[in-house]
């Protein structure tokens, strides 16, 4: 087992970072909330510069260690476009991208609303409105969006028009279910879950660039910042609560590469270990932003800071498709009392048999 | 002073009469109308509210009874909560005015300071504080806005950061440092600073939620008699520090109590209020254990809180014990906020407006978690708080400073 990322990936990453900032750098999100309409322009250029519309996450461990560097890229310039679902995009190109939705069954209709930690079904009457069913951070892009479901369901949604400002929505919009444009393939199949398994690692990847840039902020600013006659960093108090953000986000790192190499070798436990990556990331980042706000009093809460575009843009994937006890809900329920196989567990293949009752 | 004792009969003929009076006076829409109010709107409901219980004798409890309050601390108690129990809006505008200006002039100001700012509060005098600066937030006494010593009076330049509601103050309770060459905590002067003074010019802030009650004042030229000086020249730091400890557990009485009595309840609510499918939170055994929790902290609180408020009275209250409270609270509120956040998932995001003159639990949680950082950073952070409780409290030695 080698978690590591390629040294290829690691470079793309480097490339991915200065072509985004020669695009604009934080100006890029602020931008595309003045102006909703310029979104994918600002960012699309840049993607198609780096060759990102190459690059198959399926396609191999390259490939896929190259996407999650360039989500967490995405990450740590809150870019306001969404790098993980437009690259998870089904191969034949049928649709813009591939969103994870919360609940079971083809379009997630028959479970649970994509409301965060609110589990329960979608109200029909409600279908499109953010907090009331599916919903992912898409709007004004593309239309047809392919979804899949936490029991590998998958289906089509259309993106619904947004009903509030970027500002307010940071471009989370509804997605309807549309019955009629669900794929003819069955719809539980090992497909569907190794979507699943690389809906929820991608996005990951992105929350991981926040909080890499959180804990850069904050560094800079306690070093810069100085009261009592000597930069807040010479503080310990100040130091050891940044030493505490800056230990969950490394080890959240570390299992981010340990979920990505479980989608790359196609593991059997990979949405077991997408969905423990993913609560883990999630913890992380309450901390992480607990303390890089607090540490940089109220101008961390004013826009006139960058952590404050980073902590605002965080919301959508930290709560879509499921919150943190939700997420928690989720993975309990699908390990039971076997836990995790962890990373020296023998190879256990999908299970593709049909159980009978 | 000590409060006189008061019989569990008359406490309960007290709590009778403030129900009574809330079921008559609370105003049954003020959560709709208040929602998304002008700032016109919102003044005017403030003060009207205002006026309302100061009729009853319940605007200013705390303040001795020469000046229109007096009522005893059992009371006090049972009256902030009657208060929240019935959803009554808070004094937001009038806050600084009543706590921090109010001990500011009662502990240090002059008869004639008294005599004319305290009957005003009570018609409607609002007031700001003008302590931060962008270089000085948590090392306050390091500020640098000057006033130079000019005729009869003092000239005053510089820049004041994070003044709650300066858009709406009449005054400004002001430092300043008088003596450049002294040790910074030697040279600052506490002023009374009437805002219409020509030479201020008051912005807004906006924050990451879209709201703007905080201000930047920035001080060009502006002339204060030296009449409106409080305590000595030069002992500004002094009068502040000895003010702002005494108004603490005052403060802190009503909030917790409007916390354990509004917030706490609105947030049982929203455990109990079915989600979009019909399963309720409440049903969670988890969301349970975190309600009992949450529950017993917050009871925890409102006893710390009591408890201080007596001992201040008493005199005995120990050097650190507001630093205690405000920890304790902000941090509890912090944590209570953010499970109602978790709890009200998704939809909770969707709301962005929370009604004007609501406490810092309205319901509109997530507002409510952001807004939860006004109480662990401005006042003294956490951070200065523990350093307080460390080396006042224990005894610890200092952190060591780096000269400078």
């Amino acid at each position: 087992m080698n978690t590591e990322l390629s040294e290829e990936a690691v470079e793309y990453g480097r490339t991915a970072l200065r072509a985004f900032e020669a695009a604009g750098g934080d100006q890029i999100v602020q931008d595309a909330e003045r102006e909703p309409a310029r979104r994918a322009d600002l960012v699309e250029p840049v993607l198609a510069e780096l060759g990102a519309w190459d690059l198959d996450p399926r396609g191999g461990a390259d490939e896929l260690e190259a996407v999650a560097a360039l989500c967490r890229v995405a990450g740590w310039w809150a870019l306001p476009y969404p790098v993980a679902e437009r690259l998870a995009r089904p191969a034949d190109g049928s649709t813009d991208g591939l969103v994870v939705i919360a609940g079971t069954g083809p379009g997630g209709a028959a479970g649970a609303a994509g409301a965060g930690d609110a589990r329960d079904a979608g109200d029909a009457g409600d279908a499109g409105l953010v907090g009331y069913g599916p919903a992912a951070p898409v709007a004004g892009l593309g239309r047809r969006w392919s979804t899949v479901t936490f029991d590998g369901g998958r289906g089509v949604a259309t993106a619904a028009p947004p009903t509030t400002t970027p500002r307010y929505g940071a471009f989370v919009t509804g997605l309807v279910d549309d019955p009629a444009l669900v794929p003819s393939q069955a719809s539980r199949d090992g497909d569907g879950l190794a979507d699943l398994a690389l809906g929820l690692v991608l996005p990951c990847w992105t929350l991981l660039g926040m909080l890499d840039r959180a804990i850069d902020l904050t560094r800079a600013h306690v070093l810069a910042r100085e009261q009592f006659g000597q930069p807040l960093a010479r503080f310990q108090g100040v130091q050891f609560q940044l030493t505490d953000a800056e230990v969950e986000r490394l080890g959240v790192e570390e299992l981010a590469k340990y979920a990505l190499w479980a989608v790359a070798t196609g593991r059997g436990e990979a949405v077991d270990d997408a969905l423990a990556l993913r609560l883990a990331i999630l913890e992380a980042a309450d901390q992480v932003f607990r303390v890089a706000h607090q540490l940089h009093g109220a101008m961390g809460f004013c826009d006139e800071t960058t952590l404050s575009w980073i902590s605002r843009y965080s919301q959508p994937v930290r709560r879509l498709p499921l919150g943190l006890s939700a997420t928690r809900d989720e993975l309990t329920r699908r390990i039971g009392r076997a836990g995790l196989a962890g990373p020296f567990a023998p190879r256990r293949e999908p299970n593709l048999e049909v159980q009978p009752l | 002073m000590t409060s006189p004792a008061i019989s569990t009969a008359d406490l309960a003929e007290f709590r009778a009469e403030v129900r009574r009076w809330c079921r008559a006076e609370v105003p049954s829409d003020w959560r709709r109308t208040q929602a998304g109010a002008s700032d016109d709107e919102f003044v005017r409901f403030q003060q009207e509210w205002f006026q309302r219980l100061r009729t009853a004798g319940f605007a200013v409890p705390h303040w001795p009874a020469e000046w229109g309050g007096g009522m005893p601390v059992a009371q006090q108690v049972v009256l902030y909560q009657e208060l929240a129990a019935h959803d009554a809006p808070r004094l937001v505008l009038g806050f600084v005015s009543i706590h921090h200006a109010a001990s500011t002039l009662l502990a240090a100001g002059t008869d004639e300071q008294r005599r004319r700012h305290l009957p005003a509060i009570l018609d409607g005098e609002i007031w700001v504080q003008g302590f931060s600066e962008p270089e000085a937030g948590s090392d306050l006494a390091s500020l640098r806005t000057t006033a130079r010593r000019e005729g009869d009076g003092f000239v005053v330049d510089g820049q004041k950061l994070w003044a709650s509601g300066a858009a709406h103050a009449d005054w400004c309770l002001l430092l300043a440092r008088t003596d450049p060459a002294a040790p910074k905590r030697r040279g600052i002067s506490y002023f009374l600073m009437d805002m219409r003074t020509p030479g201020i010019d008051v912005r807004p802030v906006r924050n990451a939620a879209g709201e703007s009650h905080f201000c930047e004042i920035f001080l060009n030229g502006v002339v204060i008699p030296a009449e409106n000086l409080v305590g000595p020249v030069d002992q500004g730091w002094q009068v502040a520090q000895s003010t702002l400890s005494a108004e603490r557990g005052m403060t802190m009485l009503e909030l917790a109590e409007r916390l354990g009595n509004a917030g706490f309840r609105w947030l049982v609510e929203t455990c109990r209020t079915p989600g979009p499918g019909g399963g309720r939170p409440v049903d969670d055994p988890r969301v349970l254990d975190r309600l009992a929790e949450l529950d017993t902290e917050i009871a925890g609180l409102r006893a710390l809180c009591r408890g201080l408020v007596e001992r201040h009275e008493a005199g005995t209250a120990g050097p650190v014990e507001a630093s205690v409270v405000k920890l304790y609270y902000s941090e509890l509120l912090q944590r209570t906020m953010d499970f109602a956040v978790e709890v009200a998932g998704l939809p909770a995001h969707a709301e962005l407006r929370k009604p004007a003159s609501s406490g810092w639990e309205s319901g509109a949680w997530v507002l409510d978690f952001i807004g939860s950082w006004e109480w662990t950073i401005p006042g003294g952070t956490s951070e200065i708080q523990r350093t307080i409780i460390g080396e006042r409290g224990l005894g610890l030695p200092r952190e060591p400073v780096v000269s400078s």
